[in-house]
Parts: structure tokens; C-alpha cells; sequence
């Protein structure tokens, strides 16, 4: 079964991919790009995630 | 016989399309990647990309298929719904037949089913992104950059 973090993992990896190709042109670009999103969504995932954390407790 | 370089120039002058010019390809690779995800760029040759794009919006949708996410309808009198079935349409033929075979749920009860509609959602607008991507390399408005071909050298 998935996790909420695995959801989260899965989802960053398949949009970052296509930001990737979609948004730059060439393919060593391309794979940075989507290197860059990939760490910045589940980054800033799990950055939200302690602050949400933070502010309950 | 041509050379490698002429071969290589050759190829660079055939893949580039002139911006404007009047073509029915455009039109054919946008519609083919909203239709099928990666479609427009498997027309225009490009298959690892292509690839790569189909496995990635595909993958998206049946996850949310999997979570049981909702699959929304026009019809619906909320107007995220209708935004949402907007959002979701754009995952072409899969959307449609999942719609035609009834797969997904038609209610989120659970946080999971909350965010299998999300990975619907982001499987239709990433596959938006995808055709426009197609019809802009198409159209010769997006640049096809191989690695080889944009090393800049820097003289001092």
C-alpha cells in the first residue's frame, strides 16, 4: 500500500521528468532541471512537513 | 561520400523546421499527445523523451486509478468539479476510457482518495504541458538542442 510519503516521492519523480523534457531543450539541461524539482518538491515537502509539525506541537 | 560533419549538418538542417511554415504536423502532434501522452513527440522522432513521457503520465494516472481517486464529471454543480474535469480531460484517451469503463470513485471519503484525484489532476495537466511541448518543437518555436551542438567554446 502507498505511503503518504512514497505518494509524494512518486509524484515528484513523474513531474519532475516531464518539467524536465517539457521545459528545457537540451538533454543535459534537461536532466538538471528535473534533478533541481525532484529535490525541490520533496525538500520542500519535508521542510512543510516538520513546520506543521512544529506549529502543533 | 559525405562526411560525418556534412552528415551531421545534414540531419541539424532536416530536424530544424522553419517557425510559420505551414504544416498540418503541428496540429497532428498536439493532438496526438493529448490524446496519447508522449504521442507527439513519438511523431516527431523523438522516442526516448517520448517514452519517458508516456511512463511518467501514465504512471501518474494509474496511481490515482489505484487510490481511488475520483474521476470528475462537467455535469457536476460544483465548479471545482467542472475545473477538475477540465484538469483531468487532459489525460486524452486514458481519461476517456476510464470514464466510458467506469474505474475511479465517484466520492472521496479518505485522505488517500483525496490524493489519488490529485495524481488524476496532474496526470491531465502534465499531459496539457506534454502536447504543447510536441506542438512547439513542431512548429520550430522550441529549440531541438542536441548536447554536441550548443558547446560553446570561449576564446579569449
Amino acid at each position: 500500500m502507498l505511503t503518504h510519503f512514497s505518494a509524494v516521492l512518486l509524484a515528484a519523480l513523474f513531474i519532475s521528468i516531464v518539467f524536465g523534457i517539457t521545459q528545457r531543450a537540451q538533454p543535459r539541461m534537461m536532466i538538471r532541471f528535473g534533478a533541481f524539482c525532484f529535490v525541490m518538491f520533496v525538500g520542500i515537502t519535508i521542510a512543510a512537513s516538520w513546520l506543521m509539525w512544529a506549529i502543533k506541537h | 561520400m559525405a562526411t560525418t560533419a556534412q552528415q551531421s549538418a545534414d540531419r541539424q538542417q532536416i530536424a530544424q523546421r522553419i517557425p510559420g511554415e505551414k504544416s498540418s504536423v503541428p496540429a497532428f502532434a498536439l493532438f496526438l499527445g493529448w490524446l496519447i501522452p508522449g504521442g507527439g513527440h513519438f511523431l516527431l522522432g523523438k522516442y526516448v523523451r517520448g517514452t519517458l513521457l508516456f511512463v511518467s503520465i501514465l504512471g501518474l494516472f494509474l496511481i490515482g486509478l489505484g487510490l481511488q481517486g475520483k474521476l470528475d464529471s462537467f455535469g457536476a454543480d460544483d465548479l471545482l468539479d467542472k475545473l477538475g474535469f477540465v484538469g483531468q480531460l487532459g489525460s486524452g484517451l486514458m481519461f476517456l476510457l476510464a470514464k466510458v469503463m467506469g474505474w475511479g470513485a465517484s466520492t472521496v471519503s479518505i485522505t488517500l482518495q483525496d490524493y489519488g484525484t490529485k495524481f488524476l489532476l496532474f496526470a491531465g495537466l502534465l499531459n496539457y504541458i506534454s502536447a504543447i511541448d510536441a506542438h512547439a518543437l513542431a512548429t520550430g518555436r522550441k529549440a531541438d538542442l542536441a548536447d554536441d551542438i550548443v558547446t560553446v567554446k570561449r576564446v579569449a
